[in-house]
């Protein structure tokens, strides 16, 4: 009994590392999408969306029998439940990763998004989503914590690129790219918040503390 | 064992003390009945003659602890010293009593109605035919144990507590030298006799297990030195991809840290293309991928490890093929390269061949024609010959025979030769130096020094100087062609050694050349373990250097 137990989280756990290599995945095409123009990676985008979807609920499943039929406690517990709340974070990654990609199909002045920082915000928020998954995959509470720095340096760059696309709208630039990218801006910061959720949630289930909290 | 040997003991002990208790009261009760009916006979003898004299009067006055009875010769009782005679019964139907009548003396025992007695009857006949009964009563051996419970049972308590010390004691006596023994070094030990071939068999036992221990550890080291001396990375898993063994080299070409005990392999790389040949490989068939890992290209081989027909995991290699993925990039751009620089004279010759076979061109205009058709073939022959050179080169130049070359008459040869271009660009030709020789091919040391020194006079400037410095060292001879030309650029300098690398690829058909010439300079050296080196300025000159070991 208790060896199908280990076994279910042992899959529970694998299932986790794929949707996360996933998400990568998802970023990493939508960023290329938008910043070289290829279309093809923008539509792989939006289709690996939905097989995050998909493994979303195949997970959540998976955790709700493991909670009814096996009864985890302590450490055990804290991981279905943090599972289960890791992957509505990964699951809003994969939609903001297809949303970038659905702009970046309207986008096709990469002029402009060379003009910005965008590069460093991709750059960034696909290293907080690596690292919050690493942290995940190793157990690493130090990398977890690490991925609660970096989101600052997200949140900066998202400032600056604001900024610069104030500056451009002023100078006379299409004002209705600036503000695709404003939003790809943000999609990007929120991409870090995911990330950030994802590596508290990590912290919770290898200390029992949420946010630091008691 | 202790306790086994301790029970028994015990056992023992109690079985004793409780035999000898039943033989005792057995042998003793026997001995105590006899000796009750003898003193009956005695005393009925005396007191049938006591009745014979006295009569009544005598019983009377009788004090004995026996119960005396006297019954007339029909069985009625006369006189009982315990109960009232009138209310006894008849007693001629006793055994001991017809026993008397029939002879002089009877006796009998007879159990009392409460078993816990035994009564003992000895009667005698007087001469008047009357009879006198004596009877004592026995208690039963129940009785008796029962009365000496008290002392029975102190007794049994000491032989319990006895017999136990005792017992532990030899239990612990016997267990002792077995306890002892020490199964690591067994023929040390001193021990029974009869534990002798157990020992020698473990002793046995103990050589082969350590022999086997000694292999399994040098296996061990050697596969261990094996994996970890191996620039591959290689992971073995079990048919749940759970990682077995691992060597750094795997670590380091996926960028991972090391996994737990009984870790998933995923917990190494998630990528899309390792997932998916970690997959094929589990499923019992080959998986090839390729990953981009820190800069590096990684190739992944996937195959699975068949026991009796089924999966039972995986092993996995990791190969660094950037080197290979660079090589195959030269080769492609070389082909490329190659192809576009033969065609360039063909294109031209074919065209002015055509013009010519169509009759469009004027006659005085023909020779014109000719010159161009001779010039872009000698071009194209150029070309070929640096290829073929090339690629012997390239094939390490085995066929080539080796002798000792003394380089500075070869650099008087070259400069021999190249003397007319010289003069014809206007610049002006030295060799100095002295002599030092190389075991080498010739033909290529000549080749190598004729092209740096075409280099030198064709990218020279009217005027201008070539000098080539022949310098024998301790270690090294050096040979300098050094120009003052026009140099060449920084960015460009690491690059003109490549095949058909220009830096002015707007003038190099004026200059003329193939764009293989320092590429065969790099390879000649290689051949003859010979350095490189290229110095130069823009606008001032440059200075390249072949450094022969001696």
């Amino acid at each position: 009994m208790r060896n199908t137990f280990h076994e279910q989280l042992e899959q529970l756990n694998i299932e986790l590392i794929k949707m996360g290599a996933l998400c990568e995945q998802a970023i990493s095409a939508a960023t290329k999408a938008l910043l070289e123009g290829d279309l093809a990676l923008g539509r792989q985008a939006c289709e690996l969306e939905q097989e995050i979807d998909q493994r979303e609920r195949d997970i959540e499943s998976q955790c709700m029998k493991l909670l009814l039929r096996q009864q985890p406690v302590a450490g055990d517990l804290r991981r279905v439940s943090a599972a289960l709340r890791m992957i509505s974070d990964m699951e809003r990654i994969g939609d903001q990763a297809s949303d970038i990609a659905e702009i970046a199909r309207d986008v096709e002045d990469s002029r402009l998004c060379s003009a910005v920082p965008m590069a460093d915000m991709a750059r960034a928020a696909i290293a907080m989503v690596t690292d919050s998954v690493d942290a995940f995959v190793q157990g690493d509470l130090e990398l977890a914590r690490t991925v609660l720095r970096e989101d600052d340096e997200v949140d900066d760059l998202f400032l600056r690129v604001r900024e610069e696309l104030i500056s451009l709208i002023s100078a006379g630039e299409n004002g209705s790219v600036c503000l695709d990218l404003l939003m790809v801006a943000k999609y990007f910061e929120r991409i870090g918040d995911h990330a950030v959720n994802i590596a508290e949630w990590v912290e919770y289930s290898l200390t029992g503390h949420h946010k630091g909290g008691k | 064992m202790t306790a086994k040997i301790f029970r028994n003991s015990m056992a023992v002990g109690i079985s004793v003390f409780l035999l000898s208790v039943a033989l005792f009261m057995g042998v003793l009760y026997q001995y105590f009945g006899d000796q009750l009916t003898q003193e009956l006979e005695t005393e009925a003898v005396l007191v049938a003659r006591g009745v014979e004299t006295l009569g009544q009067e005598y019983l009377e006055g009788l004090t004995t602890s026996s119960r005396v009875t006297w019954v007339a010769a029909d069985g009625t009782v006369l006189y009982d010293s315990v109960a009232d005679p009138a209310e006894m019964e008849n007693h001629a139907d006793r055994e001991e009593i017809q026993q008397a009548l029939r002879g002089s003396q009877g006796t009998a025992v007879r159990d009392s109605a409460t078993l816990s007695q035994k009564t003992f009857y000895v009667a005698r006949r007087l001469s008047d035919g009357t009879v006198i009964r004596l009877s004592s009563a026995q208690y039963t051996v129940v009785v008796l144990l029962l009365s000496m419970a008290q002392p029975l049972l102190v007794i049994l308590v000491i032989t319990l507590i006895l017999a136990a010390v005792l017992a532990s004691r030899l239990s612990k006596g016997i267990i002792k030298p077995i306890m002892e023994l020490d199964l690591e070094r067994p023929e040390e030990c001193v021990t029974y006799d009869e534990l002798v071939p157990f020992l020698t068999r473990i002793r046995r036992q103990n050589d082969t297990i350590r022999r086997q221990m000694e292999q399994l550890r040098q296996r061990g080291q050697e596969f261990t030195a094996l994996t970890e001396n191996m620039s591959e990375g290689f992971v073995l898993l079990d048919q749940k991809g759970h990682i077995l063994t691992y060597n750094s080299g795997a670590l380091k070409l996926l960028g991972a840290i090391p996994p737990g005990e009984e870790a998933n392999v995923l917990t190494l790389d998630r990528s899309d293309a390792f997932r998916r040949c970690v997959e094929r490989g589990l499923s019992g068939s080959r998986g090839q991928g390729q990953l981009e890992r820190n800069g590096r290209c990684v190739q992944i081989l996937a195959d699975p490890v068949l026991r009796e027909g089924t999966v039972a995991g995986a092993v996995l290699v990791l190969v660094d093929i950037t080197d290979r993925e660079q090589g195959e990039k030269m080769r492609r751009e070389f082909t490329a390269n190659v192809s576009h620089e033969l065609k360039t004279p063909l294109t031209a010759i074919s065209g002015m061949a055509e013009i010519l076979k169509d009759g469009m061109v004027k006659a005085e205009d023909v020779p014109g024609f000719a010159q161009d058709i001779y010039k872009e073939s000698q071009r194209l022959i150029a070309l070929v010959e640096d290829i073929i050179h090339l690629s012997r080169l390239d094939e390490g130049g085995d066929d080539l025979h080796r002798e000792s070359t003394d380089m500075l008459a070869l650099a008087r040869k070259v400069a021999g030769r190249i003397e007319p271009l010289a003069k014809q660009a206007g610049v002006s030709l030295a060799v100095a130096g002295a002599s030092f020789t190389v075991q080498g091919i010739p033909s290529v040391l000549e080749e190598m020094v004729y092209n740096l020194c075409d280099n030198a006079v064709k990218y020279n400037r009217p005027g201008g100087t070539v000098t080539v410095s022949v310098s024998p060292g301790e270690k090294e001879g050096t040979v300098e062609v050094a120009d003052t030309g026009i140099g060449i650029p920084a960015q460009d300098q690491q690059r003109v050694f490549e095949r058909f690398y220009r830096v002015d690829k707007s003038h190099s058909k004026e200059i003329g050349g193939t764009g293989l010439g320092l590429s065969i300079v790099k390879h000649g050296a290689a051949l003859h373990d010979a350095r490189v080196e290229l110095d130069s300025i823009l606008g001032q000159g440059t200075a390249v250097r072949l450094i022969f070991p001696q």
